[in-house]
C-alpha cells in the first residue's frame, strides 16, 4: 500500500468511503466499484472514478431514504383513513341512518302549563309576574290530556262575555 | 404528466451499449468508457435497471492473476426487448425529424 502513488491512494480511500457510505443491502455493488478500480491503470481515471464511486453511493443512500419517507407518509396516510373511517362508522351507527334532526309530531297533545294558567286565571307556580286574564277572550278548555278526568268539575271557567257587556 | 420510465438519455444509451454487446458479459469501466457516462451515473443507472429485472449481474474471475474478481453486467431477455423497442423508437424518430 505504501508504494500507492498519492492519487491512486486517495481513489483507493474514496473508493472504500463510498463502500461505507452505501446502504448495506447494495454491498455487492460497492464491492463491483470498488474493484473495478483495480483496472483501471490511469492513475487520474481511477480518481476520477472513485470520485463517481462516491457520487453514486450518496445517490443509493438518498434514494433509500426518501424511498423509506415515502413508505413512512403513506403508511401514516392510511392510519389517518382508517381512523377517520371507524369514527365515520361510529357516527352512522349512532344516528341510525338519520340525515336530519327529529321533528315533532304534530298530532301529539301538547301540554301548555303557563297557557293553561293565563286562560283559566290561575298563575303559574312558577311565573314572578302573572298576566291578567283576559275577560273578553273566550276560556279555552285545557287538552283533555293535560287535566285528570275530574278537572272538568273544578276547573273555575270564566263566562261568555255577553253581548250587552261589549258594548 | 408523469415521465415514463428508463427514457433518460443516460439510459437510453446504456442500453444501447448493452444491446450491440448482446449476450457477452461487460464490466463497469468498459461500458463508462464506451458510453462516455462516469461512475456516478453508470452505477445508479446499472442498479436501478438490475432492480426492474432488465440486467443480470454476476462475478467474474480475473483473466490475470493478482487481481480481484469483477463484476459483469447483461441485459436479460426483457431489458433486450426493451433496449430494441427503445432503438425502434429512436430510428423513427429520427426519420421523423429528417422528413420535417
Amino acid at each position: 500500500m505504501s508504494t500507492l502513488r498519492g492519487s491512486r491512494r486517495l481513489a483507493v480511500r474514496l473508493a472504500r468511503h463510498a463502500a461505507l457510505a452505501l446502504p448495506g443491502a447494495s454491498s455487492p455493488w460497492t464491492e463491483a466499484m470498488r474493484r473495478e478500480l483495480a483496472y483501471i491503470a490511469d492513475d487520474r481515471a481511477a480518481l476520477r472514478w472513485a470520485f463517481g464511486c462516491v457520487l453514486a453511493s450518496y445517490k443509493a443512500r438518498l434514494a433509500a431514504r426518501s424511498g423509506s419517507r415515502t413508505r413512512d407518509a403513506l403508511r401514516q396516510a392510511a392510519a389517518s383513513g382508517a381512523v377517520m373511517l371507524v369514527i365515520g362508522l361510529a357516527f352512522l351507527e349512532n344516528a341510525g341512518g338519520q340525515t336530519e334532526p327529529p321533528r315533532p309530531i304534530p298530532d301529539e297533545p301538547a301540554c301548555d302549563a303557563q297557557n293553561t294558567a293565563a286562560d283559566t286565571g290561575q298563575m303559574p307556580a312558577t311565573g314572578a309576574a302573572g298576566i291578567a286574564p283576559d275577560a273578553r277572550r273566550p276560556a279555552r278548555r285545557p287538552e283533555a290530556s293535560c287535566t285528570d278526568p275530574h278537572s272538568e268539575m273544578r276547573m273555575p271557567l270564566t263566562s261568555e262575555p255577553s253581548r250587552g257587556e261589549s258594548q | 404528466m408523469p415521465r415514463k420510465p428508463n427514457n433518460s438519455r443516460q439510459t437510453r444509451t446504456l442500453l444501447a451499449a448493452l444491446l450491440d454487446s448482446g449476450l457477452t458479459w461487460r464490466h463497469g469501466y468498459d461500458l463508462s468508457k464506451e458510453t462516455g457516462l462516469r461512475s456516478g451515473t453508470l452505477y445508479p443507472l446499472l442498479m436501478r435497471l438490475s432492480e426492474q429485472g432488465l440486467l443480470e449481474s454476476r462475478w467474474q474471475e480475473a483473466e490475470r492473476p493478482g487481481l480481484p474478481p469483477r463484476h459483469a453486467y447483461r441485459l436479460t431477455a426483457s431489458g433486450l426487448a426493451l433496449a430494441r423497442e427503445q432503438e425502434l423508437a429512436a430510428i423513427a424518430a429520427e426519420r421523423k425529424e429528417a422528413l420535417a
